[in-house]
């Protein structure tokens, strides 16, 4: 290991590299890293899930606080919310989400608001994942993925944010890496988005075998 | 729930495996926190010229973690603190913006308390952030939360979380990020009350990070509502704090 190049010299060649040679000096028996220009690590995996955000007007959701006491909607005003989830193929209720939309500015050439979002999405027994970034109502958005617990510990990515209806569905689709494979059961072929979509009646009364395990309240 | 290579005793041992490589690559790579297990999130920089939905070797189906080689990359290390109020910082500020008799979400709950190393021998810092109300939980006595938050160390930096709070039982929050020494940490963290609102117990399942140092590491004294830091490290004597903790 102590015949390692000179970290100078490898510089140049992005830290990747030097790093990557690391690895194969730690481990030479670990992955067929022959040499710093093979970068065998094998791409990292991106899975995509899908859900879908409702609002069913049951959670005294959302609390629109105009703390800014102005007329039109200002910095200041503060917006917590919760709604439930379900899964992309509107199945399944898996949970809910939960934060706080933190009202930036508005935009008044879109008839629209942009909000700065910091929420969970809470899948029952399978754990959360935490988002923040931005929320315009006018325009679908991303935001980042900063991290989650249980099945989605140790996550990273970003997720992408249709409105379907405003403010009351949402249609999201995660590009999640870092983590295990997904359940089956939060894969299904997602419908596609419209306005128009319900869950299944099933997973809206939350009968058994059409909800997650323990899915969050 | 988190897996976790080292030994599981309640003192907190450091991994067993911590091999002498990361400090032989520390001689000779460079400067950026070479001790470091490889950043994951670096890895998926550069991979990402390849296509995201080609299908990977096994290794990421079987852990979180992206490299092959296992060792560096699975360390979980653990690291347990105290959250104390001790009633004089102002906290917390229940604002009761909802406006109704019970909690509603619109409540919003800023707080900030200190905290104290696991063994309770010295002072760390403080907690500092924001509780969002999310709804009452009548059949529980208590009520659900979002919480955002950080815990700061002093000079060693700060480690941020958001999760669930729940006032009627433990929970898991994500580690989302942190700063100094928790820079590019990843992973989650244990939430355990044992006196709400004033004594909470955390512990910490951290990755991405170098060994941390002996200090925040000693033996946790076990979680009781009785716990109590020693009075040095109340008083904030010198040899009872780490450097510069936060106030």
């Amino acid at each position: 290991m102590s015949t390692h190049p000179s970290p100078i010299s490898i510089i140049p060649c992005t830290i990747y590299f030097t790093i990557t040679k690391q690895i194969s000096l730690l481990s030479p028996s670990s992955n067929s890293m022959a040499s710093p220009s093979s970068i065998s690590v094998a791409p990292v995996k991106v899975q995509e899930l899908s859900v879908y955000e409702m609002n069913e007007r049951d959670r005294s959701s959302p609390a629109f606080l105009k703390l800014s006491q102005k007329s039109t909607n200002s910095l200041g005003d503060l917006v917590p919310f919760t709604n439930k989830i379900y899964t992309g193929d509107l199945q399944k209720r898996i949970g809910i989400t939960a934060g706080l939309c933190i009202l930036i500015q508005n935009v008044p050439e879109k008839k629209g608001d942009r909000y700065e979002a910091v929420y969970s999405f809470y899948f029952g027994d399978y754990g959360h994942i935490t988002v923040q970034g931005q929320y315009l109502t006018y325009a679908d958005t991303y935001l980042a993925v900063t991290g989650g617990t249980g099945i989605f510990e140790g996550v990273s990515g970003q997720v992408k944010l249709q409105q379907l209806i405003f403010p009351f569905k949402l249609f999201y689709t995660f590009y999640l890496k870092g983590i295990p494979d997904l359940p089956q059961e939060l894969l299904g072929q997602a419908v596609a988005p419209s306005p128009t979509v319900e869950p299944t009646a099933a997973a809206k009364a939350c009968e058994p075998g059409s909800t997650i395990a323990n899915y969050t309240q | 729930m988190a897996a976790f290579s080292s030994s599981t005793s309640s003192s907190l041992l450091k991994p067993a495996f911590i091999s002498s490589s990361p400090k032989l690559s520390a001689q000779s790579i460079l400067p950026f926190r070479v001790s470091n297990p490889l950043p994951r999130r670096g890895l998926n920089m550069i991979t990402t010229s390849a296509t995201t939905t080609t299908v990977t070797t096994s290794f990421s189906c079987k852990s979180q973690s992206s490299p092959p080689d296992s060792q560096t990359r699975d360390q979980v290390q653990q690291l347990c603190v105290y959250e104390i109020n001790e009633r004089d910082r102002g906290s917390p500020a229940y604002l009761r913006l909802s406006q109704k008799s019970v909690n509603s979400l619109g409540d919003l709950v800023p707080f900030s308390n200190k905290i104290y190393t696991g063994d309770l021998q010295k002072r760390v810092g403080i907690t500092a952030g924001l509780c969002v109300l999310i709804q009452n939980v009548p059949e529980k006595k208590g009520d659900r939360y979002e919480a955002t938050f950080s815990f700061y160390f002093g000079d060693y930096g700060h480690i941020c979380v958001q999760g669930q709070y729940l006032t009627y039982e433990d929970t898991y929050l994500a580690v989302t990020g942190g700063s100094g020494i928790f820079e590019g940490v990843y992973g989650q963290v244990k939430l355990q009350q044992l006196i709400f609102p004033f004594k909470l117990f955390y512990t910490f399942y951290l990755k991405g990070i170098p060994d941390l140092p002996e200090e925040l590491l000693g033996a946790a004294v076990a979680p009781s509502p009785a716990v109590e830091p020693t009075a040095a490290a109340k008083a904030c004597e010198p040899g009872a704090t780490i450097l510069n903790y936060t106030q």
